[in-house]
């Protein structure tokens, strides 16, 4: 079996890089992908530990699942979003969006 | 109708204030028929309650009635409000309605075509209202609400032409002295209530006779015996000595004369100044209860005040200023009384001298209305002109000076009398050369004003005698002034429908039999014939000796017309420390508390909200980064805190 550990490297490994793409990207779209990076990150991290910790239980594997449901519902919302931004700024650079301060 | 009803006599006054406040401007002659119907109606009301009680009575023991409301309530924390009659409030009742009433029809006259005519009479109905309520009130809470209210009728009345900047002084300097000695009254009352538990007085009355303040104590002082009654009397008397213009607080009185005459007649001689002696006689069972000492300093002051007074009177040359003074002296003449035990003595004094001081007032007050002048070295020669007041103005002139068979007379003599009795022999002695220099002054202003030669010829060119409105009262106070104090009399009593003479009416524990004191009668008037001769000598024509006096004695003179210095010491104090410490916490209250801590914590919101506003850039990787710092921050926290 593989250990646990190889997992939790895994997904922190996979986490840092969305955390890197969020911090660093400026396309909007690109920061989108990072954050389900993120997100994928920690259903692995569900995953591997409800097959460890619980494996008769679906409760890790129902939080997975969630997961993604919500994942694909805030990508139709932040698609939306970055239409609109698109359509009004004529780019999606984050950046560029920055209507929204002092 | 009988004595349960006695609510209704301040009731009427309240009554009519509440409905000249609000619709006096639409009002006919401003409403002053409203002031006077009510305050007539209070007058009337007296006699059903004085014959309901006089019936209840059983020869001289009388039965008070007392009835009473709650006020306030919870928990086991209970005020009630209600009303007390028993002789002296009687007395006080009669003094206040009748000589109102007639100073109100007095005013009539006296006020016509004045600005602010309606308001002179809702103010009036104001203090009838309170004055009443004092005088009824059968809890020290309530009789505080309505001594307070008295002194702010007397704010308004005094600088009621505040228009004249020495008014609204005078008005000032009042309210803030008699302040000084109500803080003191508040303070002595809650003494009271403090181990009593109850504000009504009787019940303190109970309490203090079952020795419930005995060996009471005041934060570990260490009080022992009778010294928590005897401090808390004292603060009540401090009140007393603030509302009647006892030394060291009169220095409002003479200044309030800057007040419209009627005003002075009413709250400034008959009425409100001698609240201060009502309270002490109501509150009398205390002071009997409390170490000696407490009427000693009743005494003492009150002997002090009479002296200061009639010799500041001597100089004086306004002739209201020269009543006020008079009304000092007589005020303090109460107080010794009430300072050697007879309540008797004091009431007879207040009840007479409401009449020949409101009889003197309004005289005077007649003499400024018809020559526009009130300083009598421009006076003189009026009684040609105004016999009808000159008469009356000499009849309260020898009542004052105590004159037999005159009013004043008899209860002057009552109070040297009790002076005789209870005190040592140096202070009767003191009492008797006051009555010697009251005689002076007395004659003085009386000769001043109406006899001889008239120093300003405009003035006396057009004088003449008032009206009947003006008039009117005038006799009556005369005939009242003339007869009351054969009140005295057991048989005048009893053909009065009263149980005896007025000693066998109002007195302290034991009824009192007048009786005559010879010693005493044939002293006063010896010194009161002599006073008159003397001021006769001085002031009479050119007043030469006077003039000569006064030049020969010149320091004297001096301190007297700057009233000892007295009013100059205060001011001084004012001046020199009130005002400077005044200044130290405007200034601690203007840079400390306001710029500092008010204006300084609004502007250090203002400041940080206005530097922090630019963190908001608007751009989403900084934000992110917050928040991921934030997380690692919190992470980094967590792991710091497990180990």
């Amino acid at each position: 079996m593989i250990p646990i550990n190889d997992f939790l490297v895994l997904s922190s490994i996979l986490f840092s890089l969305g955390i890197y793409g969020v911090l660093a990207r400026r396309s909007a779209v690109l920061i989108l992908m990072s954050v389900e990076l993120m997100l994928q990150a920690v259903s692995i991290n569900f995953i591997a530990f409800a097959v460890y910790l619980s494996p008769q239980a679906f409760t890790g594997l129902i939080f997975a699942v969630f997961v993604i449901t919500i994942a694909a519902a805030e990508v139709g919302l932040a698609l939306a979003i970055i239409l609109r931004l698109y359509r009004n700024k004529a780019t999606a650079n984050v950046d560029e969006a920055d209507m929204m301060k002092w | 109708m009988g004595a349960q009803e006695a609510y209704l006599i301040p009731a009427l006054p309240a009554a009519a204030f509440v409905i000249l406040l609000l619709f006096g401007k639409y009002l006919p002659r401003g409403g002053d028929f409203v002031a006077i119907a009510a305050i007539a109606g209070s007058f009337l009301l007296l006699f059903p309650v004085l014959v309901d009680f006089l019936d209840k009575a059983n020869g001289t023991d009388f039965v008070p009635v007392e009835k009473s409301w709650e006020w306030v309530q919870f928990d086991n924390f209970e005020i009630r409000l209600g009303f007390f009659v028993d002789q002296i409030t009687i007395v006080m009742l009669a003094v206040v309605s009748f000589v109102a009433l007639l100073v109100q029809v007095y005013s009539v006259a006296y006020m016509r075509g004045d600005p602010k005519y309606g308001w002179y009479f809702t103010c009036m109905s104001l203090f009838a209202a309170s004055m009443l309520t004092l005088v009824l009130a059968d809890n020290l809470l309530l009789l505080y609400a309505a001594w307070e209210g008295v002194g702010f009728c007397s704010f308004l009345l005094i600088g009621f032409w505040w228009e004249r900047r020495s008014a609204a002084e005078a008005a000032k300097k009042a309210f803030i002295t008699t302040r000084i000695g109500d803080v003191g009254f508040l303070i002595g009352i809650l003494l009271l209530w403090r181990e009593a538990g109850t504000f009504d007085i009787t019940e303190i009355f109970d309490f203090a006779a079952r020795g419930g303040f005995n060996n009471a104590d005041i934060g570990g002082l260490g009080l022992s015996g009778n010294a928590y009654l005897t401090i808390a009397v004292l603060f009540l008397f401090a009140g007393a000595v603030g509302k009647s213009g006892q030394f060291p607080l009169h220095v409002w009185l003479p200044d309030a004369m800057e007040g419209p005459t009627p005003v002075s007649a009413l709250i400034h001689a008959a009425t409100m100044v001698v609240a201060g002696v009502y309270m002490v006689a109501r509150m009398f069972p205390l002071f009997v209860l409390a170490d000696d000492i407490a009427l000693d300093v009743v005494t003492a002051l009150g002997l002090i005040t009479v002296l200061m007074s009639a010799t500041m009177g001597l100089v004086e040359t306004d002739i209201k200023r020269v009543i006020a003074y008079s009304t000092l002296n007589s005020l303090g003449l109460m107080f010794v009384a009430l300072g050697s035990g007879s309540v008797t003595a004091a009431m007879l004094y207040l009840l007479v001298h409401g009449f020949f001081k409101a009889l003197l007032f309004l005289a005077s007050g007649s003499v400024i209305h018809a020559t526009e002048k009130q300083d009598i070295r421009e006076l003189g020669g009026l009684a040609a002109k105004m016999p009808v007041t000159a008469a009356a103005f000499g009849i309260g002139t020898l009542a004052m000076i105590g004159v037999i068979p005159l009013s004043g007379f008899w209860a002057k003599d009552e109070v040297l009398h009790a002076l005789d009795q209870h005190r040592n022999v140096v202070l009767y002695i003191l009492a008797l050369i006051s009555v010697f220099i009251t005689a002076l002054y007395m004659t003085r202003l009386f000769i001043r004003t109406f006899l001889f030669e008239a120093r300003d010829r405009v003035g006396w060119g057009h004088a003449h005698d008032a009206e009947s409105l003006m008039t009117l009262p005038l006799v009556l106070l005369a005939a009242l002034t003339a007869v009351g104090g054969l009140v005295v009399f057991g048989f005048v009593g009893e053909a009065l429908g009263f149980p005896g003479g007025f000693g066998e009416f109002v007195f302290f524990a034991e009824p009192e039999k007048f009786d005559f004191a010879w010693g005493v009668a044939i002293f006063s008037t010896a010194l009161a014939v002599g006073g008159i001769v003397a001021g006769w000598y001085f002031w009479s024509e050119k007043a030469e000796p006077a003039r000569r006096a006064g030049e020969a004695l010149q320091p004297v003179y001096e301190t007297l017309y700057n009233r000892y210095y007295i009013d100059d010491a205060y001011q001084w104090v004012i001046n020199r420390v009130v005002l400077t410490l005044g200044s130290l916490v405007a200034w601690f209250d203007r840079n400390i508390v306001n710029d500092t801590a008010v204006d300084g914590s609004a502007g250090l919101g203002l400041f940080a909200g206005f530097e922090l506003k630019f963190l908001e850039t608007g751009k989403l990787p900084n934000y992110a980064l917050a928040i991921v710092a934030g997380v690692i921050g919190l992470a980094v926290l967590l792991l710091v805190l497990r180990l």
